[in-house]
């Protein structure tokens, strides 16, 4: 794609930049509770099942 | 020949470590008697060679771990990392050290290293700043280092009075990274031409930056694991019990910062609209990059780390470690003049080659020697329990 106005080229690739940060704040969400979710149900287990 | 523990000193090891210094000496003298264009295929269309790209781009991200461990266990108050502590130091005080080592072999003239920064300081330039940052560094790396030698010399005082610099020094260390990790980028900025837009970014101070957290996490994890074998009777029962929490606190620390890293290498791509470049050959380079060497390793940690399997973790250091160098070399070497035809294009001669591994081997010698004498893995009996 070109522009031809440097205003053009701020908002196209700008609002891309936006939409991608709102979804790696989604994914980064996504990510550490995926990291963490084993240790939710190890911390749910009950003492003598704990290593 | 035999040592007074009656151990030879012809091992495997030694017999290669002596082959590759010996090598390394010869080619030290030609470069220094004969000038560069005896033994690099540097020219003036690449005036930097293999021996800034793994050398000095290399050594520094890698050597990221100092700063890494040393502000989480200090700053963020994560004690149960402190046994990371120590190796993590040596091993940034080497790189660092020998960053500035295998500089003298690009720069030349050795005795006017001090210039720069005490004689003719060129405050307008970006090296002089990566320069004051690496010699400022050094100095803090060699003083946060210094208690392990001097509890190996039984120099109690200053080992005491050097302790309790320990948390300015820290600081003072994340600074001081945090502005040359990101310079080094930065002097790419200087060549948008030069640069294949998928690695050129005016992000490329962050971009260094932001990678050389994964990088020094996952070279903790790697140079923890190599030294655990050999190294295992000098390592004590609190390195011993908290090294799989290291392994496994650190998987999640790189997992996330592999992730931001990712998203800031995807935003660079946006923001400069690069992404037709992603269908060319080169697109297909980028993507191997940063799919197969960022979002790859991101995930493995993550799996590896919630299901606890260490040795997951262990091979995903080495392959975070393969990416980072990787990328350093696409920013200056390979996707660096992309345009020239492919006959004035770089490649490093056998000699350029000898001198990196020569680096790396003295590296891994003054390593071999520090951590077989002094309190790297194990807390000295005198000072149990005074940190």
């Amino acid at each position: 794609m070109e522009f031809f106005v440097y205003h053009d080229y701020m908002m196209f690739t700008k609002s891309i930049v936006y939409v991608l940060m709102g979804l790696f704040v989604v994914g980064f969400w996504g990510l550490w509770a995926f990291m963490t979710s084993r240790d939710e149900e190890i911390h749910k287990m009950p003492e003598h099942h704990k290593e | 020949m035999t040592t007074e523990n009656n151990k030879t000193l012809f091992t495997p090891v030694n017999i290669i470590t002596g082959i590759f210094l010996a090598i390394g000496l010869v080619i030290t003298v030609l470069r220094f008697t004969k000038g560069l264009g005896y033994v690099t295929n540097l020219d003036d269309n690449n005036p930097w060679g293999i021996w800034i790209s793994f050398d000095l781009l290399c050594g520094v991200a890698l050597a990221a771990g100092g700063y890494t461990t040393s502000s989480a266990c200090y700053l963020f108050g994560l004690k149960k990392y402190h046994s990371a502590v120590r190796p993590a130091i040596l091993t940034a005080f080497l790189g660092y050290a020998l960053v500035v080592f295998a500089l003298h072999y690009d720069v030349g003239r050795p005795y006017r290293l001090p210039y720069p920064i005490f004689v003719s300081p060129g405050t307008t330039s970006l090296l002089y700043e990566v320069g004051l940052c690496v010699f400022l560094y050094v100095t803090v790396l060699a003083i946060e280092f210094s208690p392990a030698a001097f509890e190996w010399l039984g120099m109690k005082k200053l080992r005491n009075t050097v302790t309790k610099l320990t948390l300015a020094l820290t600081v003072f260390g994340v600074v001081l990274s945090t502005l040359h990790q990101s310079s080094l980028g930065a002097l790419y900025v200087a060549v948008p031409s030069k640069i294949h837009p998928l690695w050129y970014s005016p992000y490329l101070a962050i971009l260094f930056f932001v990678s050389s957290i994964p990088a020094g996490l996952s070279m903790v994890i790697f140079e923890g694991t190599l030294a655990h074998k050999p190294w295992h009777h000098m390592m004590d029962k609190t390195h011993l019990d908290e090294h799989e929490g290291v392994i496994l606190g650190f998987a999640r620390g790189a997992s996330i910062s592999l992730a931001a890293y990712f998203c800031v290498k995807l935003v660079a791509v946006a923001y400069d609209n690069n992404w037709a470049y992603l269908a060319t050959g080169w697109g297909a380079w980028y993507l191997l990059e940063v799919l197969g060497f960022v979002a790859l390793p991101s995930m493995l940690y993550a799996i590896g780390s919630r299901e606890k399997n260490i040795k997951l973790i262990k091979w995903t250091s080495a392959l975070t470690v393969f990416g980072i160098i990787l990328n350093r070399f696409n920013v200056s070497i390979v996707a660096f003049n992309w345009q020239l035809p492919s006959s004035q294009r770089y490649f490093p001669s056998w000699m350029e080659i000898g001198i990196s591994i020569f680096v790396v081997t003295v590296g891994v010698t003054v390593y071999r020697f520090i951590v077989s004498r002094m309190p790297i893995f194990f807390e000295h009996p005198e000072y149990k329990d005074a940190h």
